[in-house]
């Protein structure tokens, strides 16, 4: 088993074993640091550069650069990355269609106690609707490495959603990634569908639901732009689906994948959690808020367990 | 001194893109003319004055330098120089705004010699110290010039990449502000002051010069100066302009931001350019 690390370090590390070899890598970040960083700055003080707290400018010097064969992520936390440079990144890098990749820091609820504003709940959404915006939400560090490592050889603009905090390895290295998704447990009438942290939510769901006799499998969805037709052949073998995030329900996770079945006209019920359609009152850590949304490991349990026990012991 | 050939040169010129873009405009029946002819004289000055390298047959070539119209809205004024100089054939013009055309009401990449999409106001300025910057950490020598609208420095965002541009000392960077001291509404003073505007560019850090943008002894002299190495500061320049410049039924009339001219005025706007054989800048 691989010792975890922090998904941000992992992230960090790996770019910067690309930005020793590539040249024409530039780090930007909004007044926004990681503990991995330290060296990039150190070894690469050219290519770092801190714009300060100014993310629409950021966005198009990013532009600039990219114009002239640089190839630049940009970082900071994900309200003020996305959507306060909202226009920027339309403009400057999916119109143009430049190699930037956008780096946020703190997916859902990872900034909790710090209230909504620094909350992403809707970042995904948002951002869905850029043609030619890719998305990559990691659940681990193999996940996060991986997204390094395709952003830089994307062509066009990519959104990383990185969290926080060393999670448990759900991935092998060097495992084949390039779909963006994997199915990492096989079952056959419920599969839960979920994204970044979630995912881990997802395997202690399906190990509970396991033990009440539903046989539940878990893909985790780390790529959700564009999010691969391989889902719909994985879902087919399944009664029922459920998808699971830390994010609104408008336009997120699960309404991709809608999209993506509605697209193959895949008839299997679908039941989405994730955040209802508010902003959340209130201040307390990631597990309290996720309680109060009802997106924790132990409700989601409890609410599928009533809802597919039942369900399943009627078709059986 | 600059010689009084190369003036009338670029007197004719600017006439001749001015008659242009009346007729673009005028055939499209949309067009934003009062700014692009506030600032036509500075882009026939960059192209035709011995300011700019470029190479119209091959636009990526890439030791060139960089114009950014980030006022987007008079691109009518650079499609018709850059079709003059033969980036594309000039027919493209007489479809400007019409269906399937490559040349809409704002420029895009997909146009030869175009650098940066733009239209949304307020970012040419960040794409350009970008590209300042690039140019400045590979030590390829070009120059890059933005021309931004003074209406559009209403952008917090202009500011945000003045303040860049000043921290990295990008002497490589110049910025042209199209002051016409007009936006669509209003004057720029009555919604979104910018006096006094040389001393606030100064105070950001640049390397500031106030002209008539619409004296091309003025405009050459500052652009023929050499880039402030030593004091290793963006230079910004505050061309005074007219709306509507050369007709002078349009000049500092608010309308006339994205009016277009009806056949009498068509007529009069045509006749007035084709008097100017000498055209005398005011």
């Amino acid at each position: 088993m691989t010792k975890s690390i922090d998904i941000r370090d992992a992230f960090f590390d790996e770019l910067y074993e690309i930005a020793a070899k590539d040249h024409s890598v530039i780090f930007m970040a909004a007044d926004m640091g990681a503990f991995s960083l330290e060296r990039f700055r150190r070894d690469f003080p050219d290519r770092f550069i801190n714009v300060g707290i100014a993310e629409q400018n950021l966005i198009s010097v990013a532009a600039g650069l990219a114009l002239s064969g640089k190839k630049v992520f940009v970082y900071a936390i994900i309200p003020f990355i996305t959507l306060r440079c909202l226009e920027q990144i339309k403009v400057d890098l999916c119109i143009m269609n430049l190699p930037v990749t956008i780096i946020g820091a703190g997916s859902g609820f990872t900034y909790s106690s710090d209230g909504p504003t620094h909350h992403a709940i809707e970042d995904v959404s948002i951002m869905r609707a850029l043609p030619g915006m890719t998305i990559f939400n990691p659940s681990d560090q193999i996940t996060a490495q991986h997204a390094a490592k395709s952003a830089s050889d994307a062509a066009g603009p990519v959104y990383v959603r990185l969290d926080k905090g060393a999670w448990p390895v759900l991935h092998e290295a060097g495992e084949d990634l390039s779909k963006g998704l994997t199915h990492l447990r096989n079952g056959s009438e419920l599969l839960i569908i979920a994204t970044g942290n979630m995912t881990h939510s997802a395997l202690q769901i399906a190990d509970e639901l396991h033990h009440s006799g539903i046989k539940a499998g878990v893909v985790d969805l780390f790529c959700l732009k564009p999010v691969s037709g391989e889902l719909v052949g994985i879902a087919k073998g399944y009664d029922r689906i459920v998808t699971l995030e830390e994010h609104t329900l408008a336009g997120g996770m699960g309404s991709a994948v809608l999209e993506l079945f509605a697209g193959f006209e895949v008839m299997i019920p679908v039941k989405r959690f994730g955040i209802q359609d508010v902003y959340p009152a209130g201040y307390g850590d990631r597990e309290w808020m996720k309680k109060e949304q009802g997106i924790d490991a132990g409700l989601l349990i409890n609410k599928l367990s009533a809802i597919y026990g039942t369900i399943c012991e009627r078709i059986t | 001194m600059v010689d009084a050939d190369k003036i009338e040169m670029l007197e004719d010129k600017a006439r001749a893109i001015r008659l242009t873009v009346l007729n673009m405009i005028a055939e499209a029946g949309k067009g934003h003319i009062g700014g692009a002819y506030s600032c036509t004289d500075i882009i026939v000055a960059l192209y035709y004055g011995g300011i700019l390298r470029f190479a119209p047959d091959n636009p990526s070539w890439g030791l060139r330098d960089r114009f950014i119209l980030s006022k987007g809205h008079s691109g009518s004024a650079l499609f018709a120089v850059l079709a003059d100089l033969g980036y594309f054939d000039t027919s493209e013009l007489a479809l400007y705004c019409k269906n399937g055309s490559i040349l809409g009401g704002h420029p895009d990449r997909n146009v030869p010699g175009i650098e940066a999409d733009t239209g949304s106001l307020g970012h040419g300025l960040g794409i350009g110290a970008g590209m300042a910057l690039a140019a400045k950490l590979n030590n390829t020598g070009q120059r890059v010039f933005v021309l931004v609208g003074d209406g559009e420095c209403a952008e917090g965002a202009v500011w945000e990449a003045m303040v860049f541009a000043a921290r990295h000392k990008l002497a490589n960077l110049t910025l042209i502000i199209d002051r016409n001291r007009q936006c669509v509404l209003d004057f720029t003073e009555d919604c979104a002051p910018l006096d006094p505007f040389s001393d606030k560019l100064a105070a950001f850090g640049w390397d500031t010069r106030e002209i008539n943008g619409h004296s091309f002894e003025e405009i050459l002299a500052v652009l023929e100066e050499p880039v402030a190495i030593v004091e290793d500061r963006p230079r910004a320049i505050v061309a005074n302009t007219v709306k509507g410049k050369g007709v002078s039924f349009m000049e500092g009339i608010l309308k006339w931001h994205h009016a277009v001219p009806n056949q009498d005025e068509l007529f009069a706007a045509r006749t007035e350019l084709a008097q100017q054989t000498n055209y005398q800048a005011s």
